[in-house]
């Protein structure tokens, strides 16, 4: 038998440039789907990273925290200092109207004021 | 990288490359394994066109299962013949109400020297003798005397022991000789 084993080793098939190019194909379209995951992970934090750096990193963000934190605190508790500034907003008249006197124009003379 | 200097690396390192995205590993791997394991789906289907559409699956398989491949925990050529085993053994299961001894003798390569011509005769005789095989000693015949496997691997890729192996190689072969004895001198072996 090992005459004809030694004939069959010899006259081994031989892949078609078509198979190889086949296979290849398939490798590269399983590589792209396993590597594009991995892709998304890794754009994701440096786009975070980039806006942070975009608004002047720690010393930025912290003024933007505080000023976050007090405007928070002002609306919540609206303190007695802030009463003169935000009272009129609860009027009912309208700023716009003005009384004239009678007779009142809009006259601008020279020299008189 | 060139292809050369990869030589020298296992397919398991390559296949954990291939699974980081480089496209290097994955070309070697392919010139490197596609035609071993055509090789041994031809052998057991004996039709060429059969032969590439399992070897182009198995090696879909391979791809895909490199993501979870751990180092040195098996062999990839090893697991890669036991993926084309069971793939030709599903096709000659499906294939079976046809009867085995229809599997076709490979195409005549041409003229030729004499003992070209002779040993492509002889290659023919006995794939078509192996295609009229009991499946599992044609594996067994297929994975040891041809792709020159040892018995342990031969017996990890069929999942069974090695002395199930020894057994069943043992009647392959006798059953190969008797078929084959018949053509012994239209194959060249008049002499002896």
């Amino acid at each position: 038998m090992e005459a004809y084993f030694d004939a069959a080793r010899s006259e081994t098939a031989a892949p078609s440039a078509e198979l190889m190019a086949r296979v290849l194909s398939d490798a590269h379209a399983v590589q792209a789907g396993l590597i594009a995951p991995a892709d998304k992970t890794t754009t994701r934090r440096p786009s975070l990273r980039q806006a942070f750096r975009a608004l002047g990193g720690w010393p930025a963000v912290a003024g933007l925290a505080t000023a976050t934190v007090a405007g928070v605190w002002i609306g919540a508790t609206q303190p007695d200092a802030m009463t003169p500034y935000t009272s009129f907003l609860q009027q009912d008249a309208a700023l716009y109207q003005v009384d004239l006197p009678s007779g009142a124009g809009f006259d601008v003379d020279e020299g008189t004021l | 990288m060139p292809l050369d200097m990869l030589s020298d690396i296992s397919d398991d390192v390559l296949l954990t490359r291939f699974a980081k995205g480089d496209a290097v590993a994955a070309r070697t791997l392919t010139l490197r394994l596609t035609p071993r394991v055509l090789a041994q789906a031809y052998r057991l289907l004996g039709n060429h066109a059969e032969a590439e559409d399992v070897s182009q699956e198995a090696m879909l398989r391979l791809w895909k299962a490199a993501p979870e491949w751990r180092l040195g925990e098996a062999k990839v050529s090893t697991w890669l013949y036991r993926v084309v085993s069971n793939l030709c053994i599903d096709r000659l299961r499906k294939a079976q109400p046809d009867g085995l001894d229809t599997i076709a003798e490979p195409e005549d390569p041409g003229d030729g020297p004499a003992d070209v011509l002779q040993r492509q005769s002889r290659a023919r005789a006995l794939q078509s003798a192996l295609g009229r095989l009991p499946l599992r000693q044609r594996q067994a015949v297929v994975s040891r005397d041809l792709q020159g496997l040892a018995n342990p691997e031969v017996a990890e890729i069929m999942e069974t022991s090695v002395e199930a192996v020894e057994s069943l190689l043992t009647r392959g072969r006798k059953a190969l000789s008797a078929d084959l004895i018949g053509r012994r001198a239209e194959l060249g072996f008049e002499d002896g």
